[in-house]
């Protein structure tokens, strides 16, 4: 019930499970950017066919991917919303000083469809195909040129590791007390402003002496298994690339250039508007 | 500096204060003391809350420094600080908090962590994990996230993580304290195998008892020192002084100690020190006196406090709570939904003392969050007062009536000082300032703290915390208190201290519904008992219905009250004894006064 899925990976044996960190890493940054790129709306069905491809390769239910989308439900309401709104163009509907467009009507859509495909690209490479470990791993693998300019990378990967790592402690923590405040009376739904931020009071105190203990006790046992940081530390997971991480990647990288050579090659957005309305 | 033959850990005249280093008032944990910890023995720490076991703990594999004299750890020094990561290896350390020891994101990464830190070569880490997980009975949930782990399987993670490390010596940090009664005996279970494998050396800091019986050697800690040391034996031979500590001496230790007092009859304390030696001893002694007593006129009742039956204004004929076929499914993300309740009907009466008992996970918690509609029921229906719960509306009111209390119900302090928390409730039901006040005053005497009224709940000790966070629910003035375990974590002497309050509380007319895994708890101070076993009710009546049957208990994953377990090994001897004994004093006053043929009729109560 209380069981966020943040930071929970859906365990399973697909190829998108399989796939090497560091490259569902890359793939999503680019992928992010492709799509946030797109004017084009034969792209953008190239992108819906990829991610029902790659929905269906995961085998993961659909209501998991819908629910990671959940969250977002407002802001994409929002942004079509703003979109319908405030794009001039040819009129549709006019209800008193407000004028739907056709264009609106696109844009918005197009922006609605950008978001979903982008958190659904974005769960599906790392959240929930992909450890948080993994994650951490793939990131420390990543960021390691940054060594040169004197950034601590095994430090930031240990700490995205260990804060990963605590994230569901720390969910089950503030509903416990959450509750316990409750049960004193505290009411965190009604009332003024004032009254709600009083109320977190009772709820952020106790939950930051309670994770600065954690953190405490924590560094204890750390020290205790004989931590001294990264010199002398074995790696455990040093993986190689494999034919289908780079089979993989190179789709990511040719649907990757087919955004930006749409651009220049392809009829114009106007165009494609013209030709389908 | 001459190190005797075979010392694993060694402390010569150690002292250390906290804060000494940040110019604070310094704190004395740890004052002028000296120990030998031998290889390859079992030693216990032992001592109330507060007393500085911890600290000493810390002090043996240079987590701490002394200020004052040495540590030896097996011929090294620990404020060496060349030697400080050959130590650490060789001494592991597993500490209180499951959820706080463990760094991996899963249970194979946490286990190899240490094995990392050693620089090993991968082949050998991976052995090494398996190795552990294997020894620790985990290996089936080596993929696991360790959130999805029982407080028990955190603790045998966080063993089999230090075993990677391939140590000499374990220090058990009160490794069992967070745990309940079944996953502490299967820990301890564990690590004896374990020192038998590996010829270990384990220190173990604990206040429970029994664990500290299965030592080689104990040494009693009190304000940083070592009040006395010695084999378990000579240790419990001196009762009144453990007592004094804020321990307990073990039941059929206590039983026998009693049975000696009155019968004179002696024994060798190396005979009793296991459950057997004190029955044989206990049977001996009442053969003896039997002939003894006959040949006298009148035989008394051995000299200590019966537990009496407090007094109750109970009206037991009203129901303050009622649940009807209520039945409660936990969602999960992955896999099937987990039923934790299920078609449960129960009813709390006005004034009663209600123990719910059961294993972890047989749904208590649950339970009790529907009594104050913290859990909106699903199926069935909850009436609290009168109130149905699945009004919505009506559960604001409830609240003010139903006062709960979690598990280590410290952790949600925080306010300033002990009387904003403590006024926290009264606060929310907007009261006026001097209503508030006196609600403040009169929980904080109801347990005892008007003397810390205006210190920071933080720098106080659990006891104390543990009290601030009952008065905090008290001082709303609920006509029923919802406990959950809360004594856990205390050492003896606070338990029983906490109970005796809970117990004037109920004595004043408050209902009360505590929940506990320890059954020997509940049957000494609930007025009924109620047994959840995997969501279902197994059984519900008196103390006295409720533990009469072993294979009851069994089938619900309880322990038999150690006095009741202890008496029922005499029942072929004395078919008239009176096995529903709750304490140790009650226990032997029912043995003597059976022992005597003619007593028999008299009792043991008068």
């Amino acid at each position: 019930m209380n069981k966020s899925l943040l930071g929970r990976s859906i365990p399973g044996d697909s190829l998108l499970h399989r796939l090497d960190a560091r490259v569902k890493f890359i793939a999503a940054i680019l992928l992010m950017v492709a799509i946030l790129s797109t004017r084009d709306v034969r792209v953008m069905a190239v992108f819906v066919v990829w991610t029902i491809a790659l929905m269906v390769i995961s085998r993961i239910k659909l209501t998991i991917i819908l629910r990671s989308i959940r969250p977002l439900v407002f802001i994409i309401l929002f942004a079509f919303l703003l979109h319908v709104l405030t794009v001039d163009g040819r009129t549709i509907v006019q209800i008193g000083p407000v004028a739907i467009t056709e264009e609106g009507l696109f844009s918005g859509s197009m922006t609605a469809l950008r978001l979903i495909l982008m958190v659904v690209n974005t769960s599906l490479f790392l959240t929930l195909t992909t450890t948080p470990l993994a994650i951490a791993d793939a990131l420390e693998s990543l960021l390691a040129p940054l060594r040169y300019i004197r950034f601590p990378v095994h430090e930031f990967a240990m700490m995205m590791s260990i804060a990963l790592r605590f994230v569901p402690t720390l969910i089950d923590e503030s509903v416990k007390i959450m509750k316990a405040q409750s049960s004193r009376g505290a009411d965190y739904d009604t009332g003024g402003p004032l009254r709600r931020m009083r109320g977190l009071v009772s709820i952020l105190v106790p939950l930051f002496i309670s994770s600065f203990r954690r953190a405490d006790d924590l560094a204890v046992a750390m020290d205790a298994r004989c931590y001294q940081g990264e010199v002398g530390r074995t790696r455990l997971y040093t993986s190689q690339l494999v034919m289908r991480d780079v089979l993989f990647l190179a789709v990511v990288v040719s649907l990757f250039v087919l955004v930006f050579v749409s651009r220049t090659l392809l009829p114009t957005v106007s165009g494609i508007m013209s030709m389908v309305f | 500096m001459i190190q005797p033959v075979g010392a694993m850990i060694r402390f010569d005249n150690v002292s250390f204060s906290y804060g000494a280093m940040q110019g604070q008032r310094p704190v004395h944990a740890v004052q002028n003391s000296s120990l030998s910890i031998k290889k390859g023995t079992h030693v216990a720490l032992v001592g109330r809350n507060g007393s500085g076991k911890s600290t000493i703990a810390r002090l043996m594999n240079g987590l701490l420094l002394p200020d004052e004299g040495l540590v030896i750890v097996d011929g090294k020094r620990t404020v060496d600080e060349d030697s400080l990561y050959a130590i650490r290896k060789q001494c592991g350390m597993v500490f209180q908090n499951p959820d706080n020891q463990i760094i991996g994101t899963t249970v194979r990464d946490d286990v190899a962590f240490g094995p990392c830190n050693l620089g090993l070569p991968v082949d050998e880490v991976l052995r090494r994990v398996d190795e552990a997980l294997d020894e620790a009975g985990l290996l089936a949930l080596k993929d696991r996230a360790p959130h999805e782990l029982s407080g028990g399987q955190k603790q045998k993670l966080a063993i089999a993580s230090v075993l990677a490390m391939q140590p000499d010596c374990i220090i058990l940090d009160e490794a069992t304290a967070m745990l309940d009664p079944s996953s502490r005996h299967e820990i301890m279970t564990l690590m004896l195998e374990l020192k038998k494998t590996h010829e270990l050396t384990i220190v173990q800091i604990t206040h429970h008892m029994e664990e500290a019986l299965l030592a080689d050697y104990i040494y009693v800690i009190s304000d940083g020192g070592i009040a006395f040391e010695g084999q378990p034996s000579q240790v419990f031979e001196q009762s009144d002084r453990i007592r004094r500590e804020g321990l307990s001496v073990p039941m059929h230790l206590d039983i026998a100690h009693l049975i000696r007092e009155h019968t004179g009859v002696p024994f060798n304390p190396q005979e009793i020190i296991t459950f057997e030696g004190a029955v044989n001893y206990v049977r001996h002694a009442l053969g003896y006196y039997r002939e003894l007593a006959t040949s006298e006129d009148t035989v008394t009742a051995p000299t200590c406090v019966p537990s009496e039956p407090f007094a109750h204004e109970a009206d037991q004929q009203t129901d303050v709570i009622e649940v009807h076929n209520l039945s409660y499914t936990y969602g999960t993300e992955i896999g099937a939904p987990v039923a934790a309740l299920d078609d449960v009907s129960l009813a709390v009466r006005d004034g009663e003392v209600l123990g719910i008992v059961g294993h972890t996970g047989s749904g208590k918690s649950t339970l009790i969050q529907h009594f104050n509609g913290l859990i909106p029921s699903e199926e069935g229906t909850v009436i609290v007062l009168g109130q149905d719960l699945s009004r919505r509306k009506v559960i604001r009111g409830i609240r003010r009536h139903v006062g709960l209390l979690f598990q280590y119900p410290e952790d949600q302090l925080f306010e300033e000082t002990v009387a904003l928390d403590i006024a926290f409730a009264p606060k929310q039901q907007k009261r006026s300032p001097q209503e508030v006040e006196r609600a403040v005053l009169r929980a904080a005497e109801r347990v005892g703290i008007t003397s810390i009224l205006d210190r920071s709940p933080f720098e106080l000790s659990g006891g104390q915390r543990r009290r601030v966070a009952i008065a905090g629910v008290l001082s709303a003035e609920p006509d029923i208190l919802i406990l959950d375990e809360p004594a856990a974590g205390l050492d003896p002497g606070g338990r029983d201290a906490l109970f005796a309050d809970l117990m004037t509380l109920a004595g004043e007319g408050a209902t009360l519904v505590i929940v506990s895994h320890d059954m020997e708890l509940m049957a000494r101070y609930a007025d009924r008992v109620l047994v959840l076993k995997e969501g279902q009710i197994a059984g519900v009546g008196t103390p006295e219905e409720i533990t009469s049957s072993p294979e009851f208990l069994e089938q619900v994953y309880l322990d038999v009250p150690a006095p009741k377990r202890f008496l029922d090994q005499f029942k072929d001897d004395y078919p008239n004894l009176n096995t529903f004994s709750f304490n140790a004093c009650d226990a032997a006053r029912a043995l003597i006064a059976v022992s005597v043929p003619e007593n028999t009729a008299g009792g043991s109560h008068e």
